[in-house]
């Protein structure tokens, strides 16, 4: 028998009144979903248990016994940003090097041998902000998965020989970086959103190559302590062998101090720009971008309900229904805000057409933006992209580890406490007016940066009419 | 067999584990519900309460398979054409409609008949392709646009999709679980009343996904042409969604035709994972689609492959660094090598222990990465795959050897007990982690359902698997890894050595 909730007994109930209904009525189908009635939706953001521990450790923990698997997130509150150009490259040399690098006793091989016998999933990844282990286990070895968890946060070895292995692949993923045009596109833009910045450095071979052991060392050495380390555990786990267990890994680390990261001035792009990159395909990845918003900006939930109606809805979304449904130039037609935690995350409008409608396709995508700016959106769009938002609010909680790490990290990144249950209320108090706005904010063709790679001879002629100055990139040049 | 790389599905449920450590947890035998109606659709229903939400998945045992040379494409682009509506949803006024929908499939089929001539009279073209353009538009002021799309959205459906493959096709939604009345409503009505609308505007969109998944992508075209090349005549060799001039030239009657022909109670299974309970949910399934004439069963693919009397080497030339592909023709399930074949997966190709990874990757380092995986298909022979991405200056020539050197050990020497237990006990732990979504094992049982004919398939895997010895390894390998029996596939520039 599955362990039921409070909240599950009542849907339960709600479920059983809906088949006695059914089947008392012999009655012709309804036609309409006008003429269904649902039972209410009984659902409440599940309560997550979080504690910290006397050196500062931060854990955040919810059981689920449907599955005798445990998963654990580790995450060390510093992160990559900082990187100097020069090192561009240091973030996925670190997240790869502290994996297959060994720990404790065991060397690189002995550790993936391990873990391998144990049938354990685990990475490790260094990101802007953040140091991270992912680990998924049988929960009947538990004990040993947080024993190598506490290798890897407290001795890690980060052999040497690994790091040239990692240095030599990412080498040639360097090689192979113009092989794939989304890719190329991809690159291309954030370059040009974040000029001089972290965010826009991709890596070179001499960037590679200047990142030593020692910085892997000392970056160890630096930000990794007790107090800068949250822990999320979900699954088949008892609570209090768990606390002891991770006591026994974790309980003789000692705080120390931790420097504040200094995060590196962001500049907005002077002014907009077309970036040409030719490459001989049939279609053309066309990408249109800006910098966007962080979760500090009360605007954001007007920004998700402005984008759904862009190109974030699918088929609900007017750049989905003009550029592919009404017209045919496409498979794919999105937009996305990436809402940065301490720094702007891009806004992306992406859609690939064959090279001879480039043209249209980025006119059409602009003027959709240009219409979001210039009239408030249908009541009938904006009803239909808020009860989306709200009412899908519920498979955010499908995963029990992904509600206990999202915890985590919302408490890590200062979202406000009320930050999911007010998520819903939130939504639905914006907007046609507020859509206006904030499209007027954060959509400016003027600005906005534009790539393109695809064969430029079909279109190249047609970006004149833009008012934006045309760059052609060289793929073969800058390695 | 793996039913799609990356997507290891083993062993449900013969392990006591499945639903929990508590005593008494029942097994995943005991957990699907299994019902079969009257016009022979078939409902499997597993119950989860944990959250309000429910993810139900339509498979139909059709694919590309069904498709003749006259229709290649046909079943992918249908799967596009039921996201278009019905005669009662996607439209204003279906009756005022219908005779719009009927002169836009005259002009349209007259402009792709007259394109097929070898002097066509361009005046002509031009005439039918803007009396097309004006039913086109014409037409709009009938259409509400995507509309199963918005509903779903509107009553917070996630993941609403399909996905065609060789031997099937497959219709999901997640929903919350209050709303599972409206896909029974909207799903019910696809199957009986569907509208082919917007038809050559989509042709259109499967050329730009066509241009965008294999035309610009490396890796997919070197896939494309790994099956295209191992089969001389199974239908297996086809791409599932067609070659520009098949697409091109679909017609809504030979859409239709598919339609009426393979989509049908008798080639369905739905499956329903989450917080519903089944009794409801058979009900609920009766009431809605328990009316549809059962259709007829879809034949099985004559078309046998025959032995392959020697090594098919091919050479791709894209703007790309190098890739290389292999493929070895085996046996599908149920068959005992097929079976093997899942060890041998395992062994060479999941995990950084894996022999190839290490070997190649870690020791020898001529590789970036490696793959091993199951394709194209699974109700008939297929391939067994490596694929691998060599490190330069290290060449696809080395790195060949270097895999072939491989197998030949899997061939000649048996394989450790502790490399056996290793490669088990991943099967079963990652068959657990798959079991985790609703949306992951609705999407194994219709699967199971449909190409095995029986979703316990998943339920003996485990005895079948542990029956197998070291002995059976090495004598499969010997036996399929021939030079004879494999395909191999070089991409790279006009000008790479």
């Amino acid at each position: 028998m599955m362990r039921l909730s409070r909240q599950t007994h009542i849907a339960l109930l709600a479920g059983m009144a809906a088949l006695l209904i059914l089947a008392g009525c012999a009655a012709p189908l309804p036609k309409s979903p006008d003429e269904l009635h649902y039972p209410v939706l009984d659902f409440h953001v599940p309560d997550v248990e979080t504690l910290v521990l006397a050196n500062g450790i931060r854990l955040y923990l919810k059981e689920n016994k449907e599955l005798p698997l445990v998963q654990m997130t580790a995450m060390i509150g510093s992160g990559a940003m900082t990187t100097p150009k020069e090192k561009t490259g240091f973030d996925g040399l670190f997240g790869s090097t502290w994996r297959s690098g060994g720990a404790g006793e065991r060397s690189p091989d002995e550790l993936n041998a391990y873990l391998d016998q144990l049938a354990a999933d685990l990475s490790t990844s260094l990101g802007p902000y953040t140091a991270e282990v992912d680990l998924s286990l049988r929960s009947e070895d538990l004990a040993k998965g947080i024993a190598v968890l506490g290798d890897l946060l407290r001795r890690p070895t980060f052999a040497a020989e690994r790091l040239d292995l990692a240095r030599s692949q990412a080498q040639e993923y360097l090689r192979r970086q113009n092989d794939n045009p989304g890719a190329i596109s991809s690159r291309l833009l954030m370059a040009a959103l974040y000029p001089n910045h972290y965010l826009g450095y991709s890596p070179s071979e001499e960037s590679l190559a200047a990142v030593t052991r020692q910085d892997l060392v000392d970056f160890h050495r630096t930000y990794f302590a007790p107090n800068n380390l949250w822990i999320a555990v979900s699954g088949d786990f008892e609570r209090a062998a768990l606390l002891r267990i991770l006591e026994e890994n974790f309980g003789d680390w000692a705080r120390r101090a931790v420097p504040e990261q200094t995060l590196p001035t962001l500049l907005h792009p002077q002014s907009g720009s077309v970036q040409v990159a030719a490459k001989n395909l049939p279609q053309t990845s066309i990408l249109i971008g800006d910098q966007g918003l962080t979760k500090d900006n009360p605007d954001q939930y007007a920004v998700r309900v402005m984008n759904y109606i862009l190109g974030g809805g699918g088929f609900n979304s007017r750049m989905m229904r003009e550029i592919r449904s009404d017209r045919g130039l496409a498979y794919s037609a999105y937009s996305y805000f990436q809402i940065g935690r301490r720094l702007p995350g891009p806004f992306v409008a992406g859609t690939e057409t064959k090279n001879a409608s480039v043209g249209p396709a980025i006119n059409l995508t602009r003027q959709i933006m240009q219409e979001l700016r210039d009239r408030p959106v249908t009541e009938e769009e904006l009803q239909l992209a808020k009860e989306s938002l709200v009412n899908s609010f519920v498979f955010g909680f499908e995963n029990t580890h992904s509600v206990v790490s999202q915890q985590m990290s919302q408490a890590f990144y200062g979202y406000p406490a009320d930050y999911l249950a007010k998520y819903r209320q939130r939504i639905a108090a914006v907007t046609a007016a507020d859509v206006q706005r904030v499209a007027r904010e954060f959509i400016d063709l003027g600005r906005q940066q534009i790539v393109l790679v695809g064969n430029p001879q079909e279109f190249r002629g047609e970006l004149d009419g833009l008012g934006l100055p045309v760059v052609d990139v060289d793929l073969d040049k800058p390695r | 067999m793996r039913l799609t790389h990356g997507l290891i599905i083993l062993l449900l449920g013969l392990l006591p584990g499945f639903a929990g450590t508590a005593l008494g947890s029942p097994t995943l035998e005991e957990k699907v519900i299994e019902h079969q109606f009257a016009n022979g659709l078939k409902l499997l229903v597993v119950e989860r309460h944990d959250t309000p939400i429910v993810s139900a998945y339509i498979t139909m045992g059709v694919g590309s398979v069904h498709e003749t040379s006259e229709t290649r494409g046909v079943a992918h682009l249908l799967e596009h054409m039921l996201f278009k509506g019905t005669e009662t949803f996607g439209t204003t006024n279906y009756q005022k409609e219908r005779p719009i929908l009927e002169a836009i499939e005259k002009a349209g089929s007259s402009l792709d008949a007259l394109r097929l001539q070898k002097d066509a009279d361009p005046a002509r073209v031009a005439a039918l392709k803007k009396e097309l353009a004006d039913l086109q538009e014409e037409h709009k002021q009938y259409v509400v646009k995507d509309v199963f799309s918005t509903i779903y959205s509107e009553n917070g459906g996630v993941g609403f999709n399909a996905f065609t493959s060789k031997d099937q096709t497959t219709y999901l939604i997640s929903l919350p679980s209050n709303k599972l009345e409206l896909w029974a409503l909207l799903e019910s009505d696809r199957m009986k009343h569907p509208v082919l609308r917007e038809f050559y505007t989509e042709r259109d969109v499967i050329r730009e996904e066509r241009r965008r998944s294999y035309d610009t992508n490396p890796g997919r075209q070197l896939y494309e042409s790994l099956v295209l090349n191992a089969y001389n005549v199974h239908p297996y060799r086809n791409p599932i969604i067609g070659w520009h001039s098949d697409i091109a030239n679909l017609s809504p009657q030979k859409t239709r035709g598919f339609l009426h022909k393979y989509y049908a109670p008798v080639n369905t299974v739905i499956a329903l994972v989450g917080d519903v309970k089944a009794a409801d949910a058979i009900a609920l399934v009766e009431r809605y689609f328990g009316d549809i004439p059962p259709g007829t069963p879809a034949p099985n693919v004559a078309a046998i492959e025959p032995e392959q009397t020697g090594e098919k080497r091919v050479i791709d030339i894209f703007d790309a660094e190098p890739r290389l592909a292999i493929a070895w023709h085996k046996p599908t399930m149920p068959n005992k090598d097929d079976y093997v074949f899942d060890l041998i997966d395992q062994i060479l190709g999941s995990g950084r222990t894996s022999r190839l990874y290490r070997a190649l990757v870690e020791e020898q380092q001529l590789a970036t990465s490696v793959s091993v995986y199951g394709a194209p298909g699974s109700r008939y022979p297929n391939l067994f795959v490596i694929d691998a991405i060599p490190r330069y200056p290290h060449t696809t020539a080395e790195l060949e050897s270097a895999i072939y050197a491989e197998l030949d050990k899997l061939s000649n020497e048996l394989v450790g007990d502790a490399e056996l237990t290793k490669v088990r006990n991943r099967l079963l732990t990652d068959q657990l982690r798959q079991l985790d979504s609703n949306a992951g094992l609705a999407g194994l049982l219709t699967s199971y359902q449909s190409l095995a004919g029986d979703w316990r398939y998943l339920v003996t895997y485990k005895q079948e698997i542990e029956k197998l010895t070291a002995e059976d390894i090495k004598q499969v390998a010997g036996e399929y890894f021939k030079a004879a029996n494999r395909t191999v596939v070089v991409l790279k520039r006009e000008d790479a050595s």
